[in-house]
């Protein structure tokens, strides 16, 4: 499938007969609704100068859409149209992007492999044995298989980054506030972030450029205007400083991990950047302070589905209004929002807020101290993605196993910096192909800078140009 | 509630009453689930209690920007009609709910 980018410079269109055959078989469980008739009516209406041109992009369950459900992957809110588009909806649409449908996730986002979704796992396009990652795992695992040329996705603890990497695509997660998360649905509000994924760095940079910038309606949105990321984008970074923690590279990874980003070091070193050695000790608690606050605004937030306004009902009879909430929503969520629900209602309860949910609070400040601290001495961190590469479905059965997936991705959300994960590599270990993702991470606001240094190892390397057996 | 250290184990009785906190009507065989599991997540969060966090300020926003309101001018907003199409159960105009004063309580 042709990049967002090169159908701009080549001045054409996609063609309504490519869009519709990449659609036509979801084996993946990609998505959970395709929208075939309108791909076609917007098709055949499209602006040829429009910023997008018809690019095809596809949309995450939890972000709002007039057209079609938007379900969090959740029991709870079957059949639930939303009367509102989200704001990177109307920005797409404005821009001439054709949005081609919504994408399977976690439930409410809660997961990192796609397979806590109501309407079935996501399967990863490299290994269909395999998960795709998550939350976000449809809209990566669409992207990956050739589906469609982009998609959103949302990123509260590594929920772009880490399916990105497992599916061997471009995901990006940028600076807390750069977005507007007007029409996400709310998973934990101080953490969550629309990301973007596609083929390419440069695709990513112009679906940012439509998308970011202030919006009046999130009043957490960043009022300083978002800088131009497409335009210096091919400019490499003269005496770039890349800092590489020694926290990052160990024996937790797999082997071929940690080759496949020592070996991109080395590439870097080779286009003419400065390797400093730095120190990011809190990262061994990043994924514990993760998981007092997503859980309490979690609990906080979910509190809204009671079986009133909207969503499931009870079909039991109940004898009051309590009743009605506590069986609607039993009900309604899965087992991990339940867990979740539970864990983040204990930590904010009488008699434990202070020594959890404060104490993280204090810790979460101590990590930002931590990265400002790095930052003065590097313009970006890089690490590998994930630990490993993408586990087999239904393989990880206890929560922390599946929670230690973001030991390298959620320190990011903590302190609301920017982050992406491009590929840099492959196992080949398993009887097939499987991606490894390189992370990297800017300062607050840096977005420009980042998505440059990653443009600079994806035009040195061929890796984003690989494409699953499936979809060759 | 049962003000014991947040190390000590948790017992069915915590668990329900936090169930209970959540509106989640969970049962014996959940109850026992949601022990176990917040059992071996509190196992694993408790390392945040190795680090000093003495005189440090919570943060409980990435941005420490303050909340920006917009103008006190009335915009588009949704329709009633648009508002009640999701209730489950919707008399005339009205959410429709069971009576809000039960026995129980």
């Amino acid at each position: 499938m042709k990049t967002i980018s090169s159908t701009i410079a080549d001045a054409t269109l996609n063609s309504i007969e490519e869009t519709q055959r990449q659609l036509q078989d979801d084996t993946l469980n990609a998505f959970h609704e395709i929208w075939h008739d309108s791909i076609e009516k917007k098709s055949l209406d499209l602006q040829p100068d429009s910023p997008l041109q018809g690019a095809t992009v596809a949309i995450k369950d939890n972000i709002a859409t007039i057209q079609g459900t938007t379900t969090c992957g959740s029991k709870m809110l079957d059949g639930y149209r939303s009367p509102f588009d989200a704001t990177v909806i109307q920005r797409l649409e404005d821009a001439g992007a054709i949005l081609v449908g919504k994408t399977n996730c976690d439930e409410f986002a809660m997961g990192s492999s796609t397979e806590h979704c109501a309407w079935g796992p996501v399967r990863n396009p490299w290994d269909s044995t395999r998960v795709p990652g998550g939350s976000s795992g449809g809209s990566a695992a669409a992207v990956a298989a050739r589906m469609c040329q982009a998609s959103l996705g949302s990123d509260t603890g590594g929920s772009v980054r880490q399916p990105a990497a497992f599916c061997g695509i471009v995901g990006y997660k940028p600076t807390y506030g750069a977005v507007s998360r007007y029409g996400l649905v709310a998973f934990a509000s101080s953490l969550d972030q629309i990301g973007i994924f596609s083929q390419t760095v440069e695709d990513t940079a112009r679906i940012t450029q439509v998308i970011a910038g202030f919006d009046e309606l999130d009043s957490t949105s960043n009022p300083d205007a978002f800088p131009n990321v497409v335009e210096p984008l091919h400019t490499p970074i003269e005496k770039l400083r890349i800092g590489v923690p020694s926290q990052y590279l160990g024996e937790q990874n797999d082997e071929e991990v940690n080759e496949a980003v020592t070996a991109a070091i080395q590439t870097y070193k080779e286009l003419g950047a400065t390797i400093v050695d730095i120190e990011l000790p809190l990262t061994d608690v990043g994924v514990s302070t993760y998981y007092v606050l997503a859980p309490a605004e979690c609990s906080s937030n979910l509190a809204r589905y009671d079986g009133i306004r909207y969503g499931h009902r009870t079909s039991s009879p109940c004898k009051d209004l309590f009743e009605l909430y506590s069986r609607s929503r039993a009900e309604g969520f899965g087992d991990e929002v339940k867990r979740r629900i539970m864990l983040g209602t204990y930590v904010l309860s009488s008699g434990y807020y202070d020594a959890y949910y404060n104490n993280a609070l204090k810790i979460r400040r101590l990590i930002c101290e931590e990265y400002k601290s790095a930052f003065s001495e590097c313009d970006v961190i890089l690490g590998p993605t994930t630990p490993t590469v993408a586990f087999k479905i239904g393989e990880k059965i206890d929560p922390i196993s599946m929670y230690i997936n973001d030991v390298y991705t959620a320190p990011t959300n903590i302190a609301g910096t920017c982050g992406i994960s491009i590929p840099c590599g492959f196992s080949e270990k398993h009887g097939c192909k499987l991606p490894i993702g390189l992370h990297l991470q800017a300062s607050w606001h840096n977005d420009s800078q980042l998505l440059r240094v990653a443009q600079m190892f994806e035009s040195a390397t061929s890796f984003h140009k690989e494409i699953p057996e499936c979809c060759s | 509630m049962n003000q014991s250290q947040p190390d000590s184990p948790l017992t069915d009785e915590t668990v329900r009453h936090v169930a209970n906190l959540a509106r989640l009507a969970l049962s014996d065989q959940e109850i026992d689930t949601a022990k176990t599991d917040l059992t071996s997540i509190f196992r694993h969060i408790d390392k945040l209690n190795s680090i000093n966090t003495d005189g440090v300020e919570p943060l409980d926003h990435p941005t420490e920007l303050m909340n920006h309101t917009r103008d006190d001018v009335a915009g588009d907003t949704l329709s009633q009609e648009q508002v009640l199409v999701n209730a489950p159960s919707v008399k005339d105009v009205y959410f429709d709910v069971p009576k809000v004063l039960g026995d129980s309580e």
